[in-house]
């Protein structure tokens, strides 16, 4: 043990002194942490963007009344992140993913929406006066009825004089825009209450929303667990691929095969050496995400152990690699090529649920999925019971990559 | 009786159809350098691996020490005995010179770390980086990490390629002082000037086979022809003259003349003969070496890259 303890440091120092190996193992995850988890990790949830145009303005360019109304109480939403466009303003180009929606307000908005308004509650007056008369039946006198109808009859005709034409709001949207229908639906729900408050009246239906125990992951907390598990995945089959390949080149793994040192005590050494790296790039992370985003995650033994199988799995896939292909190049070009689909499949850098449903049969096709779900259910969630299948599929690549590293790191016949 | 230190006997390796190695056996005694001289692909290295028990041969035995390279047994006792340089070695690029010592030590259990790296005068540069230090530097390393725990028997697998002349001497210089140590020494190699300066037996390997082996003088003696007088220019008289007297007189390329003596006597005699006659004579005098002794016996010579030209 001694001698695999000596190894392991010196070993371990190679790569604390390897400016690539950093880089990838331990400034890059904190950067995507970082990044990411302030895109989309935020405490607000994210407003959409909507651009207003309106067209129904006085003589003076200034917003009618209702229109304006309408305006704030679309603001007052807080769902639409607004931005006004003058009556004579271009469409705004897209730059990047945002989404470009335009809802223009028509000119004679306000004086159609108050006419209508008032048609309405007539409308509605004449119906309640009605259903009233309807319910009195018999009893009430002919002659009063009679008036009543008459009544009714002319605010009819009183009804006319304020029926005039709807001018409909226009939402323009790109046909890309998936969030284009929820936004409409939005919109008529805002403009509904609207309505209802220019009648005196509210809904009549209202939601409670209630505060559970349902578990809701925020970015951050999905993300911490799928970088480690990411990462240490890269460092296994990029790094110690191409490490075993660089020491076959210059001749080290000759020069130590020669001496009485075993062929188990060397590949113990490195899979220690990187346990090490993988428990202090997980420490590290998890301390980024405390001092940046108050993520409360302290791994427990369980999820030591998946953190330790997922690295025994790595590893030996590294090694296998670097024992079985020949070239350098070559071996650093399967690392990455395996590796980074990998990375973008497993859904270890986003749900899975975002992915078209082909692409998540393929996810629970690679290594990493089950890794970095065990990491999340346990390091995250605190739930063993949710973890325990795919940390028991960790577990099997663990052995799995064990062997493969154990039969193709040579002692003889490199 | 002097111990013998390594012996191989009929030592065959095929790789496929290819055979790489094709019955070689020799003995090397404890305390000599004994060469493997040869061109590149001649199976100079697959026969030390299989030495330094890092191959299995397809058929015949080696013996360490007495210890057979085929016995599992065996082999961990032979690593305890042995050190080893690989061909074009190169340590840990991120580890200073004491750290990749420090690694070989701890393969080895060895301790004298220190009195290596003196003795190859490293010691004052062990806390520099491996990949900051320069060729001849690299290579003391690689021999550091083959010396560390006092190994019996020292495999240097073309410990020279790829160095600078000064580096290649400065290499030399430190593998004397390892012969005069008393360790036994397998390099192989091939630069000719290599094995005739460091040597004490030269096996020359072509195609797998050893082609003619023995002490260095003997085998100049007995295949490296005559001492050789080279002249720049000769006049054809004075050709003439040396031809009535016995002398073997060739013409060569670039209009040089050469002539063959058998004893170095003859030199003064060839040089005082022509001038009595009145004729300038400047020669070079060229004893004979082991590149004439693989050109005696192979028919062609070694390029510096090691290959057959």
């Amino acid at each position: 043990m001694t001698a695999v303890h000596k190894i392991v440091w010196l070993l371990f120092r190679s790569w604390m002194r390897d400016k690539s190996s950093l880089f990838f193992g331990f400034a890059l995850p904190i950067m995507f942490l970082l990044v990411f988890g302030t895109i989309f990790g935020g405490p607000a949830p994210p407003n959409y963007s909507l651009y207003i145009r309106n067209l129904d303005t006085d003589p003076q360019g200034n917003p009618e009344p209702l229109a304006a109304a309408f305006i704030q109480a679309l603001n007052s939403s807080q769902v639409f992140d607004l931005k006004l466009l003058n009556p004579d303003d271009p469409a705004p180009r897209s730059t990047g993913f945002a989404a470009i929606r335009i809802l223009t307000i028509p000119k004679g908005f306000s004086a159609s929406l108050l006419n209508n308004t008032i048609a309405n509650r007539i409308d509605i007056t004449v119906d309640t006066i009605n259903r009233l008369l309807q319910m009195a039946g018999e009893n009430l006198p002919e002659a009063t009825r009679a008036n009543i109808t008459q009544g009714l009859s002319q605010m009819n005709t009183f009804k006319q004089l304020f029926k005039t034409e709807k001018k409909p709001l226009t939402l323009e949207g790109s046909p890309d825009d998936r969030l284009l229908q929820p936004i409409e639906a939005i919109i008529n729900t805002v403009a509904d209450r609207f309505e209802l408050a220019l009648l005196n009246s509210t809904s009549t239906i209202e939601i409670n929303t209630v505060q559970t125990n349902i578990r809701q992951l925020r970015a951050v907390d999905y993300y911490l667990p799928g970088y480690v598990a990411a990462f240490i995945m890269t460092n296994g089959l990029i790094g110690v691929s191409s490490f075993t390949a660089e020491m076959r080149r210059k001749g080290v793994m000759k020069l130590i095969a020669a001496t009485p040192l075993s062929r188990a005590s060397w590949i113990v050494s490195l899979v220690l050496m990187q346990t090490i790296v993988s428990l202090i790039l997980t420490a590290v992370m998890i301390a980024v995400g405390w001092m940046v985003f108050r993520i409360a995650a302290v791994p427990d033994l369980f999820s030591l152990l998946i953190i330790l199988l997922g690295t025994l799995a790595f590893t030996g896939l590294g090694s296998f690699i670097g024992g079985v292909v020949k070239s350098a190049e070559a071996v650093t070009a399967l690392g990455n090529t395996l590796s980074f689909p990998m990375m973008f499949l497993s859904g270890a850098f986003w749900p899975l649920e975002l992915m078209p449903p082909f692409m998540q049969q393929i996810a629970r096709f690679t290594p990493l999925y089950y890794f970095h779900v065990a990491l999340r259910e346990s390091l995250i969630a605190g739930s063993v019971s949710t973890a325990l299948i795919p940390a028991a599929v960790v577990a099997i690549l663990a052995m799995a990559g064990i062997i493969l590293a154990a039969y193709t790191t040579k002692w003889r016949d490199f | 009786m002097v111990d013998e230190a390594v012996a191989a006997e009929e030592l065959v390796k095929k790789y496929g159809d290819v055979t790489a190695v094709d019955g070689v056996s020799f003995k090397v005694y404890v305390g000599e350098v004994f060469s493997l001289l040869g061109p590149n692909g001649a199976g100079k290295t697959t026969t030390v691996e299989i030495l330094e028990c890092l191959r299995t041969p397809t058929s015949g035995e080696a013996y360490i020490k007495g210890l057979s390279v085929k016995n599992l047994g065996d082999i961990r006792k032979i690593k305890q005995i042995i050190g080893v340089l690989p061909q074009e070695f190169n340590a840990v690029d991120n580890l200073t010179v004491l750290e990749n010592v420090q690694l070989a030590a701890v393969a080895k259990q060895a301790d004298n770390i220190r009195d290596v790296l003196e003795q190859l005068g490293l010691w004052q540069i062990r806390n520099k980086l491996f990949s900051k230090l320069s060729g001849g530097q690299k290579r003391r390393v690689g021999i550091a990490m083959a010396l560390v725990g006092n190994p019996e028997i020292v495999f240097l697998d073309e410990p020279t390629t790829g160095l600078d002349p000064e580096a290649r001497r400065e290499t030399w210089l430190y593998i004397k002082n390892l012969r005069k140590s008393g360790a036994t020494v397998i390099l192989t190699t091939h630069y000719m000037e290599e094995a005739e300066r460091l040597s004490d037996r030269v096996a020359v390997m072509v195609k797998g086979r050893i082609a003619v082996e023995g002490r260095v003088r003997e085998l100049v003696a007995s295949h490296g022809g005559k001492t050789r007088l080279v002249f720049d220019f000769l006049d054809e008289d004075a050709v003439g003259v040396l031809r009535g007297y016995g002398y073997v007189v060739e013409r060569v390329q670039g209009g040089r003349v050469v002539v063959k003596v058998d004893r170095e006597s003859d030199v003064f005699d060839v040089v005082a003969l022509l001038r009595d006659r009145g004729f300038e004579a400047y020669p070079e005098v060229r004893q004979p070496g082991l590149e004439d002794v693989f050109l005696s016996v192979i028919g062609s010579r070694l390029s510096e890259t090691g290959e057959l030209v």
